[in-house]
Order: C-alpha cells, then sequence, then structure tokens
C-alpha cells in the first residue's frame, strides 16, 4: 500500500521583487512501513517538502496523495483535519504546550480530532507509556528533560496512529545519547507499522532509516534504499 | 457536534489557565469593565428603587380611579390655557353621581393648608383634606387605628379629623393621640384616627401623604369657607378593565353637564394613576439614558483595554497557536479559545463590578432611597460583560484563527 505520492511538486515563494523557488518538481513515492530519511544542504528545501508532506502548507503546482486522498488544494480546516487524523508530527524545538501536563499535552490531537474524555485517557496512557513516561504523565513540559519532552512529543505525534510520523530534526536540539535514545523509539515505531519519515543532516541519525532521499536546490538528487 | 464540545471545554481550561497565568494583568484590564457594570448596576438599582417608592407613594391615588379636577396633574403645555377655568363644584359632584350609575364609588375633595397644634407641639402649612367617607373606597390608603370619617360625621359636619402618619409621629410622638383635641388653624378638631404610612413622593416634590390630615367635607366648608373653592371629583370604575370606556364617559357625562357644545374644549381634566405613572417614566428615561450613556462609555474604554490585552495574548501564545493548528485544531477551535478568554476576563470584571456594585447599592440604600440589588440586575450584569468580552476578543480571536502554522510553529 501506498502511504502517500506526490506528483511534481513546486513551491515557490513570492519575495517583494523576487520569486524563491523552494521545490521545483519533486515526485515521490512512500509505502506503508517505510523508514525514510531526507537529506541535504540548509536551504535545499527540506523543510518545505515536509510541511507539504504534513499538509501544514499546500503546493504551488502538482499533486498530493495522502492515502490516495488528494489533499493539494484543500482548504485550512479541511487540511486541519487531515493533519489530525492521517500525520503526527516531531519537531526539533518539541513544541509543546508549556503550561499543560504531558497527559494533557498528549491528549490534545484527540481533543481536536472530538475523542470522549475516557477514550482519549485511555489512547494516550498507553501513548505514553509506549515512550516510557509514565512515571511523568503529570509533569509540566518545563520539569522535563529534553530527551523526556521529545519523547511526550513522540506520543502526541503517535497517540492519534497516524498514516504517517514526520519528524523534522527530531535529535537537533538534543545530546547524541539522548538523541540515540529518541532514535531508538523511532526505530520501535517502525517495527510496529508505522510509517516514519525523518529529517536530518547528520549521517548517523539517517543511518537508522531504510531509504535515503537527498535533496538539492529544491530537487531530488538522489533516492536510494539502503537497507 | 461532540467535537464542539470538547473544543470548548479545552477553551475553557486554556482561558482559565492563561488568566491564572496573568493575574494581575487580567485584573488591571478588567478596571473598565468594573467602573462599567457598577455604573449599570447603580443606575439600574437607584431606577428600581426610585420606581418601587413611586409606585408606593402614589398607590393611594387607585389604578381603577379616575380624578376628576380644573386642572391636569402634569401640565406639559401652556398653564395660561387653564388659568381662567371654573373651579369644579360640589353640584359638578352630585350631578355627575346622578348621571354615573356604574360608578361604585363618587368621593368629591378639596384642600388648604393650615398650621396644626396639639398642646405646644406644632406643624406648619399642613394639608387639611376635606372629604367623605366614601374616600377609603376611592383609595388603598387604610387607618392604621382608630376609625375613619363615617357618614353621621359628614351629615352633622362633626369637627373630627383623621391625622396622616407623619402628623402623628411629630405632634403625638409617644402619645395615644386617639380623643385628643387638636387645631387645623383656628378650629378644634377631635382625633379618630391615624392613617397607616404611605410613603412619600417627597423626592420628586410630589405629595406627602403622610403629612395630610382628613376633615368631614361639610365641617370643611363651615369652617373654611365654601366660596370659590375648587373640587377634585374621585370616581371609581365599575372595575380596573373597564376604565378606558369609564375614562370616556366620565369625560361625556362632565361635558353634559357642563354644557359643553361639540365645538368647545373641555374645561375641566380627567387625570388618573397612568398620568402620574407616564410623567414618571418621562423622567426616568432620561435619567436610565444618562445611567447607560456613563456605563456604555465605560464599557467602551473597558473594551478597548481588553481588545488590547487580547493582542497582547495572541501575540504571545503565536507559537502555542501554531502547535495547536498544527496538530489538527481548525479555526473555530481557535476563535473560541481567545474568545472564552476575552469573555472571563470581563465575566470576572463583571464579577468584581457586581461585588462593587453590593457596597454601592448599601450607599444609595442609606442616603438616598429604598435600593435593593436585584438577581435580575446581577444576571444582566454578568451577561453585559461577558457580551462586552466577546465583542473585545473578536478582532483579535479573529487574528488567532487566521495565523499560518507555519510562520506561528517558526515564532521566536
Ligand atoms: N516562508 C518563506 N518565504 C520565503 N522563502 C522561504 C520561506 N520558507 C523557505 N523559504 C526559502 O525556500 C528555500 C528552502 O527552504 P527550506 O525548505 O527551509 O530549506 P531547508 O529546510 O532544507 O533548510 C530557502 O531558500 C528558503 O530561504
Ligand atoms: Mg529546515
Amino acid at each position: 500500500m501506498k502511504a502517500l505520492e506526490i506528483q511534481n511538486i513546486t513551491k515557490t515563494y513570492q519575495m517583494a521583487s523576487v520569486e524563491v523557488h523552494a521545490l521545483r518538481g519533486v515526485s515521490l513515492e512512500i509505502k506503508d512501513n517505510e523508514y525514510i530519511a531526507i537529506m541535504g544542504p540548509s536551504g535545499s528545501g527540506k523543510s518545505t517538502m515536509m510541511n507539504v508532506i504534513g499538509c501544514l502548507d499546500t503546493p504551488t503546482s502538482g499533486n498530493y496523495l495522502l492515502e490516495g486522498e488528494d489533499v493539494s488544494h484543500m482548504g485550512d480546516d479541511q487540511l486541519a483535519e487531515i493533519r489530525n487524523r492521517k500525520i503526527g508530527f516531531v519537531f526539533q524545538t518539541f513544541n509543546l504546550i508549556p503550561r499543560s501536563n504531558v497527559l494533557h499535552n498528549v491528549e490534545l490531537p484527540l481533543i481536536y480530532g472530538g475523542m470522549s474524555a475516557s477514550k482519549r485517557r485511555e489512547l494516550a496512557e498507553a501513548a505514553i507509556e509506549r515512550v516510557g513516561l509514565s512515571d511523568r504523565a503529570d509533569h509540566k513540559p518545563n520539569e522535563l528533560s529534553g530527551g523526556q519532552r521529545q519523547r511526550v512529543a513522540i506520543a502526541r505525534a503517535l497517540v492519534n496512529n497516524p498514516s504517517i510520523i514526520l519528524a523534522d530534526e527530531p535529535t537537533g536540539n538534543l545530546d547524541s545519547a539522548t538523541g540515540e535514545e529518541i532514535m531508538q523509539i523511532l526505530n520501535e515505531l517502525h517495527n510496529a507499522g508505522n510509517t516514519i519519515i525523518l529529517v536530518t543532516h547528520e549521517n548517523e541519525i539517517a543511518d537508522h532509516a531504510h531509504r535515503i532521499v537527498r535533496l538539492r536546490d529544491g530537487m531530488i538528487e538522489s533516492d536510494e534504499v539502503t537497507k | 457536534m461532540r467535537r464542539l464540545v470538547y473544543e470548548t471545554s479545552e477553551a475553557m481550561k486554556i482561558a482559565l489557565s492563561a488568566i491564572w497565568a496573568n493575574k494581575a494583568r487580567g485584573v488591571l484590564t478588567t478596571l473598565g469593565i468594573v467602573i462599567g457594570i457598577v455604573a449599570v448596576v447603580a443606575t439600574m438599582t437607584a431606577a428600581n428603587g426610585l420606581e418601587n417608592s413611586f409606585k408606593e407613594s402614589i398607590s393611594a391615588v387607585g389604578s381603577d380611579v379616575v380624578y376628576v379636577s380644573r386642572m391636569p396633574w402634569i401640565i406639559m403645555d401652556d398653564f395660561f390655557k387653564y388659568r381662567n377655568r371654573q373651579p369644579l363644584t360640589l353640584k359638578d359632584a352630585k350631578k355627575l353621581e346622578t348621571r354615573l350609575a356604574s360608578a361604585r364609588a363618587i368621593n368629591p375633595t378639596t384642600s388648604t393648608r393650615r398650621d396644626i397644634r396639639y398642646r405646644s407641639a406644632k406643624m406648619e402649612g399642613v394639608r387639611a383634606v376635606g372629604t367623605t367617607d366614601k374616600h377609603i373606597m376611592v383609595t388603598t390608603a387604610l387607618p392604621e387605628y382608630g376609625r375613619f370619617l363615617n357618614s353621621i360625621d359628614v351629615q352633622y359636619k362633626r369637627n373630627v379629623c383623621v391625622i396622616g402618619k407623619e402628623i402623628q409621629e411629630k405632634l403625638f410622638k409617644d402619645i395615644n393621640p386617639l380623643n385628643k383635641k387638636i387645631r387645623i388653624g383656628r378650629y378644634n378638631y377631635r382625633v379618630v384616627g391615624v392613617m397607616e404610612k404611605q410613603g412619600s413622593a417627597g423626592f420628586f416634590n410630589g405629595p406627602n401623604f403622610d403629612r395630610q390630615v382628613f376633615v368631614p367635607i361639610t365641617s370643611f366648608m363651615k369652617n373654611y369657607g365654601s366660596r370659590n373653592r375648587d373640587f377634585d371629583i374621585a370616581v371609581k370604575a365599575p372595575s380596573q378593565e373597564a376604565m378606558v370606556d369609564f375614562e370616556y364617559a366620565v369625560i361625556g357625562e362632565m361635558r353634559n353637564i357642563r354644557k359643553l357644545r361639540p365645538t368647545e374644549d373641555d374645561n375641566f381634566s380627567v387625570n388618573q394613576m397612568t398620568t402620574l405613572m407616564n410623567a414618571y417614566d418621562n423622567v426616568m428615561g432620561n435619567m436610565v439614558l444618562i445611567g447607560l450613556l456613563i456605563t456604555s462609555v465605560s464599557l467602551f474604554i473597558g473594551g478597548i483595554g481588553v481588545m488590547n490585552i487580547m493582542f497582547v495574548s495572541v501575540t504571545e501564545r503565536t507559537r502555542e497557536i501554531g502547535i495547536r493548528k498544527a496538530i489538527g485544531a481548525k479555526k473555530r477551535a481557535i476563535l473560541i479559545q481567545f474568545l472564552f478568554e476575552a469573555s472571563v476576563v470581563c465575566l470576572i470584571g463583571g464579577t468584581l463590578g457586581v461585588l462593587a456594585s453590593i457596597g454601592v447599592t448599601e450607599l444609595i440604600n442609606a442616603f438616598f432611597l429604598p435600593a435593593s440589588l436585584s438577581p435580575g440586575i446581577v444576571v444582566v450584569a454578568l451577561v453585559v460583560s461577558a457580551a462586552t468580552g466577546i465583542i473585545a476578543g473578536f478582532i483579535p480571536a479573529v487574528k488567532a484563527a487566521r495565523l499560518n502554522p507555519i510562520e506561528a510553529l517558526r515564532y521566536e
């Protein structure tokens, strides 16, 4: 099964006088349960591509099919709905809600998905357990270490059982030992059947993936299966 | 639908924790709202208090009674139009009585001002009212103790009187006034009853019904003269419902009695309680308008303050908004969140305002007039403050809802 397919995607930013071509015709097919790393120098378009794949942004041209559904022309609220049901984000800067505790942070996608409180709690606790933070469920983010925060973010990303988990430089703000712990969790998720797309510029991190796509100047330079 | 419920409860939690995190700011922000709410409550409480004491004081007029008089009670136009009218006479009253069979009671009265004395105690310029035993049929006032004038008093021109509550309090203090002799002007009268307290419309310069003394109309005319006396004729309608028709009947019969041709204007006036109520509503309408003006100005200023603080709140939490959008919050969810925050801030202001108003009401009570803070007013105040929050929070909330998630996430 195809998890997603992008066809000849371009993204052009209109600056004051110049046009910035962040993506210039990118096509890519990702199957279910792939573990794929997107690499490339700074400014090559990695984040732009992640935003399009994560339905945070729409392409200037080209098509994007997510689980067979064309999402390239959807409006804001429709995209929000798609993100809520099909995408799990893990950010470099964790992006947790500071005033909410771990449990509430993890529950949040389910709240916006309209799930009942008891069901929510059950799923959130299970997700927290999977990242090994059950004893921290009532802690606030500022009471946690960086690695723990990123684990909360992963729990939040997987709680709604998304089609794909997108991780944009998930270890960028962590020391290498902690980063390795986080990668272990992502590996486990992959083994459990999740589709994982990872952006990184570190080779050791990319080594965890089974397929590496390299971007340069908004185009795919290489696409190789490594495992 | 269910999702909306969860979004709303989430919005409420966020709003409360956001406000809790910025307590001092929230309280300061609401100052304008507090003042506005105090103004609303004070206006409405005072208006209520005035209305109650006004209604109480005119209740003696009787809502199903038509008063025929030479002058209108409230003169809106040219006074000189009425000045040359002939006084109403006792004969007019008699004729009216024979013609208006449907009237439940007809009572003529006339009055004058006299000093009254009991031993060395004295009250100046008290209204002495000549009336009949029918008096208590056309008003709601009853004697507190003793009795009212009866038909024998009237028939035999007896020098007996019934005094108002204030007169009893001032002239007699602790002494039982019954069967005591008082002087009304130059004549001695024996007190046979004391009227119950009626309250006064004094703050309106209206009549003070507790400061009058009733004597039989016959003895009144014998002692104080009947020439050129002007009478008021109180006519009690067959029922409350028949008031409108009855008023026309009274006017018609009076025109017959006065032998007016169809082209001539009435040369008498017909008054009733609603005349007073309308005049009162006029005055009150203006007062309430002024109160509402103060209110809306301060609520407006308060609202601007809240809008300002909400813009700050949205900016401070740009990143949080980005996170929420990224994980699936729709525009609506973000909008509700900030509308909630704004209205909760305002509700806090409203609550503080209501608390302050309790004090203000006590002050009005102590120094001005009987006022009470009704639950209705409290509800209105809270609804108004929440509405102010929703209005003031709307533009900032829309701004938040429209934020681009990518830019919001990148915001430092
Ligand atoms: N919102 C934006 N407005 C204008 N230009 C942008 C915007 N986002 C990205 N770009 C430009 O698009 C190109 C690709 O950026 P990005 O996808 O962030 O690269 P990477 O993540 O690989 O470093 C860069 O030249 C960047 O300056
Ligand atoms: Mg980037």
